[in-house]
């Protein structure tokens, strides 16, 4: 963390320009930082590549002190460098007298409670144990801790690829699902009793949902990516991709850039056949600051406001209680959608798909018209059902499962 | 064991087991001789000898004189001039009369003697509590055994591993001591017929789990399985381990079991304090195990006092299946 203004003692990284893994030039932004005065953004030192990065976007960093390594193109990256040994050559604060390392206190010298198998585990990923918090007796890190925070670095928010949630056997052409806007991967829940058990199903989850609620997602375009990314890290060789309304779009966008891989597809209520879009729903649902408000956008959702319970409004709304998770899908819904409009065309791609693919619309979806499914060419399945909304698969869950697994 | 005798396997006691372990051997090696108070025509303390005496007559099935020392002694002698001597004690706190014979004598007469000769006895103890017996009947003192060099020391927890475990005694060359629980006399279960012997110096595993290790003694076995079913359907798996032998002790079983599930809880019968739980937590502890454990090692054992008349407090007195379940889930669940 470099000195940038006289009176700094810290700087707070506010976001990273360079993934971890990923090649820097020297001059070119390596990360943005902020004062208690002022933000700037920091260039890259040296040329290779970024590795180690300790101090994720949100962290206040002392100066002086590493907050990532740039490792020459063939240099052997191995474990976390000692970081309470400053680099040589490193940029030297503008006085260094001051930045003799002060006194530690009690709490600093005191011993972490950790288990064997906890330390283990933290030695050999490389991650320091007195930043994860422990859950056992008296703050002791245990195995879990580690493991739950190694996790979530591999879901990095600049990174990492999406996380995926895996479940049901080994037999059989695996699922993949993919959730629509405003929700995340429970949203399956309901279906999923009814899928075969001995099916792989993998669950994805997009940016600004789920278990990365702040993580930034600025285009369709960068989705897609992010998508195709997690789904080639699953190495599968043919997989039944399955998609509700943002999903369904990002499933054939998937399908089209993969055909090789993706060996079927059935898609719920998609978007990116139609410019149409409920925009007041989508305002609606982002803009809620209680369960009270986000209640009557989700009833909506369906052509049965009664299943809609006051149950389901408190589990949806503790979802969304996320931090940055509103301000995050807020600015992916003025991406997305903006003015109520689907800012992204996908009848092309539908037009090329040869794998056999199945539309299933509700007849009363009030966020996207089933019309737009009547623009898809005719070796593309319809499936219509009555009195059902945009949420055919928690709405028609056994129906759906059946029609999946055809 | 092979496949045959399994499928002969018929029901037998656990006394039952023993008693037909001894018959099978008297029958087949002439060396083999029987000693202890009462257990000729009266048939033993707890009937484990039965009848053998009609069988055998009382030149192979002996009763002693009410003096553990002396007896013990006569077995110690006889097992150095070849014989095969199966000596019981009648209740096992009576050993106290005879450590001489068996600490000082049979553990090292091989040793001081440069290898020249070796000990072959084997001496059963019918121990632990349950019964009413009160304090000087009632105990469970196989660690004091386990910590003389020279001794091996067993503690069958079933009726198949009575009979295996006291068969593979007679075979082995040295002194093995064999701890019998009271209350475990009437436990019935499969048992093969004719000869074959469980290896001493080897654990089992009585249930697989990947949460939790249980290495269990004895009876503890049954209160620790009891147990692990009642975890199971709390979501907890655990992996029950019957030590069997506690000299020489299963390193590998326990340390594999350890890396597995890096959790230790130890359940045994005996006063908790420098007892086997503390043998096996620190082997672990000492060993490449270490690096797995993910929560501190439990010891469930007696209570640092006599075993007590009261019933209730004789129960209070060792561990018992409710005492297992919550040590084991506070373990699991981080509140240790």
């Amino acid at each position: 963390m470099p000195k940038v203004d006289m009176d700094m003692t810290s700087g707070r990284i506010v976001s990273w320009h360079v993934a971890e893994g990923a090649e820097v030039t020297a001059g070119d932004p390596l990360f943005d930082i902020e004062t208690d005065k002022a933000a700037m953004e920091v260039e890259s030192p040296a040329s290779g590549v970024l590795q180690h990065v300790r101090a994720a976007e949100g962290d206040d960093v002392t100066i002086g002190q590493p907050v990532g390594w740039i490792y020459a193109e063939d240099e052997d990256v191995g474990a976390v460098p000692d970081a309470s040994r400053p680099e040589e050559g490193q940029a030297t604060p503008s006085r260094p007298s001051e930045e003799v390392p002060r006194p530690r206190s009690p709490e600093e010298t005191q011993k972490i409670r950790a288990t064997p198998r906890a330390r283990k585990l933290a030695r050999e990923a490389g991650v320091a144990l007195g930043d994860i918090e422990g859950s056992a007796l008296r703050g002791r890190v245990q195995h879990a801790d580690v493991a739950g925070v190694l996790d979530r670095v591999r879901a990095d928010p600049v990174s990492g690829s999406l996380p995926v949630i895996r479940s049901g056997g080994d037999e059989g052409v695996p699922l993949v699902l993919i959730h629509g806007f405003a929700s995340d991967a429970s949203s399956w829940a309901g279906l999923l009793r009814f899928l075969p058990k001995d099916v792989p199903i993998y669950r994805m989850e997009l940016p600004a949902h789920g278990k990365s609620p702040a993580r930034p997602a600025s285009s369709f375009q960068d989705l897609v990516r992010l998508v195709r990314q997690a789904f080639d890290l699953l190495d599968l060789k043919a997989a039944h991709l399955v998609g509700h309304s943002l999903g369904g779009a990002l499933a054939l966008a998937l399908a089209d850039t993969r055909p090789r891989q993706v060996s079927r597809l059935t898609l719920l209520s998609p978007a990116g056949l139609g410019p149409e879009i409920n925009g007041k729903t989508i305002a609606g649902i982002t803009r809620a600051k209680r369960a009270e408000s986000l209640a009557p956008w989700l009833k909506t959702l369906v052509a049965t406001p009664e299943i809609i319970t006051d149950n389901y409004v408190q589990a949806a709304w503790s979802q969304r209680g996320a931090p940055g998770l509103r301000d995050a899908q807020r600015d992916l819904a003025a991406a997305l959608f903006p003015d109520g409009t689907q800012s992204f065309d996908l009848r092309a791609a539908l037009d090329r798909i040869t794998v056999p693919a199945r539309i299933i619309w509700g007849r009363e979806d009030r966020i996207i018209p089933w019309r737009h499914a009547l623009g898809a060419p005719g070796a593309v399945s319809l499936n219509l059902f009555e009195r059902t909304g945009h949420l055919s698969h928690i709405e028609r869950a056994e129906e759906v499962a059946v029609l999946i697994g055809q | 064991m092979n496949v045959a005798a399994d499928i002969e396997a018929r029901e037998l006691s656990y006394a039952e087991a023993i008693r037909e372990a001894m018959d099978v051997a008297l029958a087949s090696d002439e060396r083999v001789i029987l000693m202890g108070e009462d257990i000729g025509v009266y048939g033993g303390a707890f009937q484990v000898t039965g009848d053998l005496i009609d069988t055998y007559g009382p030149d192979r099935v002996i009763d002693t004189p009410i003096s553990e020392l002396g007896g013990a002694g006569v077995a110690v002698g006889a097992a150095l001039t070849g014989l095969r001597p199966i000596f019981e004690f009648q209740f096992s706190d009576f050993a106290t009369l005879a450590m001489e014979q068996i600490v000082n004598q049979a553990a090292k007469v091989r040793y001081m003697l440069g290898g020249a000769v070796s000990v072959p006895v084997v001496m059963r103890f019918p121990a632990g509590s349950g019964t009413g017996a009160a304090a000087q009947h009632s105990q469970s003192l196989e660690a004091w055994f386990a910590h003389v060099p020279g001794l091996k020391v067993v503690q069958p927890s079933t009726p198949h591993d009575a009979k295996g475990l006291l068969l593979a005694a007679l075979e082995d060359p040295d002194p093995v001591m064999i701890f019998e629980h009271k209350l475990l006399y009437k436990m019935r279960g499969a048992v093969p017929e004719g000869h074959y012997t469980v290896p001493i110096g080897k654990a089992e595993i009585r249930r697989e789990g990947v949460d939790v290790s249980i290495v269990a003694t004895s009876i503890m076995v049954h209160k620790v399985l009891e147990a692990a079913e009642m975890l199971a359907g709390e979501g907890i798996e655990a992996e029950v381990i019957d030590l069997r032998t506690v000299r020489p002790l299963d390193r590998e079983t326990v340390l594999a079991s350890v890396r597995k599930t890096s959790r230790l809880v130890c359940v045994y019968e005996a006063v908790k304090t420098l007892g086997i739980g503390a043998e096996i937590s620190a082997m672990v502890a000492e060993s490449d195990a270490f690096d797995y454990l993910d929560a501190p090692i439990v010891r469930l054992g007696g209570a640092e006092c006599p075993i007590p008349y009261n019933p209730e407090l004789e129960k209070a007195a060792v561990p018992q299946v409710e005492d297992i379940i919550e040590a084991v889930r506070a373990q699991v669940k981080g509140r240790l």
